[in-house]
């Protein structure tokens, strides 16, 4: 065991060694340290089994309003003896002259035998030096004095008196070395030696969110594989959020119970007139309803980012191009370990005139390589707005199952043709939280939003 | 998405030689995700698009294509007849415009067939249907009618015994008084006639879409059925009857027609359609090198018909497959047909050089500088609740942006400031160790044209001796470091600040944003024992757009 001590150690090591046993208060005057120190010095040497601390209680007596008045003055019986040292006195008189307390006074002398009757005079008989209880008195005094010094038979003849005695009790800490303590060789002055063996404070580092880590690491994947970057609102139009991609305005995903429609609000322009044209006519012919304009206007909260790609893509209609979008998305759900109303999601795409099912298979396979994952399969699923729809499904070792991830496919011609898109469209996208979930080793998904410092403290930075 | 339960050892009763395994790892191939399992049973999510999967029927046709069993199309072969025939009257004309029907005969029928029929009739019902809206079935015992019915129309106090009642109950009672009325009565409006099928005998057959007859109540002593579909367009009615009828046929029933006639509606034809493609657009979408043969032996696995024609193939789809509207959906028929899994991922050379969007730059530095001051980084929902917003901290909600009907009730508001949401945060880390120091940087909503969404940054700092001048530091210090700006505060009063502990932050002469030691009243109601000082900026405008 290290044997550097602190100042304050060694200073209270070095008093009990000549005096062994203190309570605290008096450690404070034969060290000149605070009580603070005092107290902190004392849990030190405890816990490194140096000191042993003593509780015990002492009782202490003082005296109370009427015995500090007979300490002045003498004890009513005292008073009476005085008065009739001399001559003896009518009852009358002395009553007179003593007062309230010339009963108990009377009763005491006479029980005693130090005074006697004759006709109507009180005389005196005997005349001790030292009546009971003096001696008790005296000794208290103005003081507090602890009851063990104390002659308890002496006591008693006034402890029953209202308003003499006063009981207390206090607690108190003796404070002594160990054995151990006690052969500790303490060298004066200081040597600046440290205990570097002692458990020091945590501090927390501060630190980025880790769902906004795995975010960033997402982020560079895709720039490092060509594609660039693009943001778009979270508030959008019907119309690009569902009847761009193709979902029909009866569809079950548009019905309030699914997706967050902002009350009493509609965007007042939604798109180009010949675009609007268009999409109509193509909502027409395959789904055989009254497409209604104001149902498009509506705006909800986005329900995926693949509203901002293609509304990207129907501005610049481009033949070649790598482009994703990172965001927020909601839906209308109730919360629980599995679903949050609003997460993130990464949504992108690739156009070009050669582009096939099978590369975009292949970033597919290439992103999950990256984040560590390597054990992927793909099976055929079904979206509105690709066709053909495949989604990934990657092994979870820790789950031992397979778990869906990013769902693909590509872009119908009922979604590009109307926009003026003439070449083929690879688009894929998901759920960031849940490769966060897979990568921090969570099973519960709202833990990313609860804010729990203890846990944004203690996660680690590299997973 | 719908789901069906399947039992295994029925599945091999319809396949033929195929082990339980290979079913369950074929499934996926045909876009079904198993669910669960349970020893024998097992229950799929199928795509809405494919109602012919709501029912074992279906999707043994589906998994012989796929195990080769069989493949090609299912034809229909229907019995024709004129025994059978629907007089539509013109009345319902404005309220359910279209019926049609047809016949399965010989059929057997136990319990397990009957409940595939109810689940596949509420599939139906709920997916292509919309609900009852677009189209509605009946499925009758066929020997309890007397042919020719009549599709008409009725007043709401027309009475008949409803399925699953002992007595007489008028057509309000119905839609008042029972489940199905209750559910789908809206569908009728205020109608005073409502839709009505008779038969001859004047006997009440079915009340579209609401509820059949009790006469007609299909039981395992049923051999014939009569299936009628109303809805308000042709084409959904009958597309949503070649299901059945290819469901029913698979089932081992003979199908026989109906004939319909008056007000516009005709005898179904539940004929095949025929798409041209080209093997030039499979191999370029797939990115593979199909022969002809290939492709059309695929699209024969996922049981469609395909010949070559000239250079073309002419493929024959059968009407129950109404999810294909083009060559994109062959595409994706020949891709099942082949094999997902026979799909060799390819990684071809980026043609484009990837940029990160400079507001994203911009982000992450100001995050990484303020780590360096010492804040966590925190993540708050952009939809969040009154309570966070308003009432806890004294804010007054002015313009504020809801959402309709949310599940959650800490779900309803769009923020217009990240700050109260920050104050949230301390107040779940009370018991935490202390300095708390959090900053979050996200999007804002304000009600404009429509909305508008900024980008705002917002820093909070709580412990024993936090003061205005340490948050000032800290906010001065972020945006020099970050973005080489020169910060100013001035005297300002805000509900979220102490009176006289607060100021407006300036840069370059314009008001970006508040500053503040946070109302002792906030930090009583979220029941913080430290002072807690913080800010809010916005950052559009000021580092980006």
């Amino acid at each position: 065991m290290s044997q550097v001590f602190h100042e304050i150690e060694k200073k209270i090591i070095i008093s009990l060694k000549d005096n062994t046993k203190q309570t605290p208060e008096q450690l404070e005057k034969s060290t000149h340290l605070s009580p603070d120190q005092i107290r902190r010095g004392i849990e030190w040497l405890k816990l490194k089994e140096l000191a042993i601390v003593n509780e015990s209680q002492i009782i202490t007596l003082s005296l109370g309003k009427n015995g500090l008045e007979s300490f002045h003055k003498g004890l009513p019986e005292r008073k009476l003896l005085d008065l009739l040292k001399n001559e003896s006195k009518k009852l009358s008189d002395l009553q007179r002259e003593l007062g309230t307390v010339f009963g108990p006074a009377m009763g005491l002398a006479r029980k005693n035998n130090w005074v006697d009757t004759s006709e109507d005079k009180i005389f005196l008989k005997n005349h001790p030096s030292e009546l009971p209880g003096e001696k008790t008195l005296k000794q208290i005094g103005e003081n507090k004095i602890p009851k063990s010094e104390i002659d308890i038979d002496d006591l008693s003849n006034i402890l029953k008196r209202p308003d003499f005695v006063i009981e207390d009790i206090i607690k108190t800490k003796e404070i002594s070395l160990t054995e151990n303590a006690k052969s500790i060789e303490i060298t004066a002055g200081s040597s600046g030696a440290i205990d570097v063996e002692s458990k020091v404070p945590d501090v927390f580092v501060a630190r980025t969110h880790p769902l906004k880590d795995t975010i960033d690491e997402i982020r560079e994947i895709f720039v490092t594989l060509g594609f660039t970057e693009i943001i778009g609102n979270m508030t959008q139009p019907c119309f690009w959020n569902f009847d761009a991609l193709f979902t029909p305005q009866d569809h079950s995903a548009r019905e309030l119970q699914d997706t967050f429609y902002l009350d009493g609000i509609s965007a007042k322009n939604i798109g180009t007139i010949e675009q609007i044209k268009k999409i109509s006519e193509t909502h027409k012919k395959s789904w055989r309803y009254y497409w209604d304009i104001n149902e498009a206007k509506k705006m909800v909260l986005r329900t995926h980012t693949t509203c901002v790609t293609i509304k990207h893509l129907a501005e610049n209609k481009p033949d070649e191009a790598r482009v994703f979008s990172l965001g927020r998305v909601f839906r209308n759900e109730k919360v629980s370990y599995k679903h949050l109303v609003e997460f993130n999601q990464i949504e992108g795409v690739v156009v070009g005139k050669n582009a096939t099912l099978r590369d975009l298979m292949g970033i597919q396979r290439e992103f999950y390589k990256r984040i560590g994952i390597t054990k992927i399969k793909f099976w055929p699923t079904f979206f509105p707005y690709t066709e053909p729809s495949l989604q990934t499904m990657v092994y979870n070792d820790r789950l031992e199952k397979w778990v869906e991830l990013f769902g693909m496919g590509i872009f119908r011609p009922e979604v590009t043709k109307p926009l003026g898109i003439t070449k083929p469209v690879l688009a894929w996208g998901g759920g960031i939280e849940r490769i966060a979930m897979l990568k921090y080793g969570l099973d519960d998904v709202r833990e990313f939003y609860s804010n729990n410092l203890s846990w944004l403290r203690s996660a680690r930075k590299c997973q | 998405m719908p789901v069906v339960e399947l039992s295994y050892s029925r599945l091999q009763k319809l396949l033929g030689k195929v082990s339980k395994k290979q079913i369950s790892e074929s499934l996926p191939f045909l876009g079904l995700d198993i669910e669960s399992e349970d020893k024998d049973l097992v229950r799929v999510e199928y795509s809405p698009n494919r109602p012919d999967y709501s029912t074992d029927l279906g999707i043994a046709l589906g998994l012989q294509g796929l195990f080769g069993i069989r493949s090609g199309a299912v034809k229909l072969n229907i019995k024709k007849s004129t025994d059978y025939a629907i007089n539509v009257e013109q009345s319902v004309a404005k309220i359910r415009p279209f019926v049609t029907g047809i016949i399965a005969k010989n059929g057997r029928i136990d319990d397990y067939t009957i409940k595939q029929l109810m689940a596949m009739q509420e599939d139906l019902h709920f997916g292509i249907g919309r609900k009852r809206k677009k189209s509605s079935i009946g499925i009758h015992d066929l020997d309890k009618i007397s042919f020719p019915l009549t599709y008409t129309t009725t007043k709401r106090d027309h009475k008949f015994i409803p399925l699953n009642s002992d007595h007489e109950l008028t057509i309000s009672d119905i839609l008042v008084n029972t489940d199905v009325g209750r559910d789908y009565g809206a569908i009728l409006g205020n109608s005073l006639q409502v839709p009505l099928i008779l038969d001859s005998k004047k006997q009440t057959i079915s009340f579209p879409p609401i509820i059949n007859a009790a006469t007609t109540t299909v039981t395992t002593k049923t051999k014939n059925l009569f299936v009628e579909v109303t809805g308000i367009n042709k084409d959904d009615v009958e597309d949503m009857l070649s299901v059945v009828a290819t469901i029913l046929q698979t089932a081992g029933f003979t199908l026989v027609s109906t004939k319909i006639t008056g007000a516009k509606n005709t005898s179904p034809k539940l004929e095949s359609k025929k798409i041209l493609i080209n093997s030039g657009l499979i191999n370029q979408m797939l990115g593979l090198n199909l022969t002809t043969t290939q492709i059309i032996s695929s699209l024969k696995k996922s049981r469609l018909d395909a010949s070559l024609k000239g250079k073309n193939i002419v493929c024959t789809i059968p009407s129950y497959r109404f999810d294909i509207f083009g060559p994109m959906d062959l595409v994706e028929e020949v891709s099942l047909g082949y094999g997902i899994q026979n799909l060799e991922p390819i990684l071809s050379p980026s043609q484009t050089l990837g940029q990160t969007n400079p507001i994203s730059i911009k982000l992450k530095s100001l995050s990484l500088t303020m780590i360096g001051l010492g804040y966590t980084e925190a993540l708050n929902s952009s939809l969040t609740s009154k309570r966070v917003l308003y009432e806890m901290t004294n804010r007054k909600p002015i313009n504020m942006i809801s959402v309709l009907d949310s599940k959650s009730q800490e779900h309803t508001i769009l923020r217009d400031s990240i700050l109260p949401e920050l104050l949230e945060n301390l107040s779940r880390n009370i018991h935490t160790s202390y300095p708390q120091k959090l900053f979050e940087t996200g999007t804002v909503f304000s009600q404009g044209n429509p909305i508008s969404e900024t980008t705002s940054f917002a820093g909070i700092s709580a412990h024993q001796d936090a003061t205005f001048t340490e948050i000032k530091s800290i906010l001065q210090s972020a945006l020099k470091t970050g973005f080489n700006l020169d910060t100013e505060t001035k005297t300002f009063s805000h509900s979220i600040f102490e009176e006289g502990r607060t100021a407006s932050v300036l840069v370059n002469g314009k008001i970006i944003g508040i500053i503040g030691e946070i109302n002792s009243k906030t930090i009583e109601n979220y029941k913080i024992r430290v002072p807690v000082v913080g800010f809010e900026i916005s950052l559009s405008g000021l580092i980006f757009d």
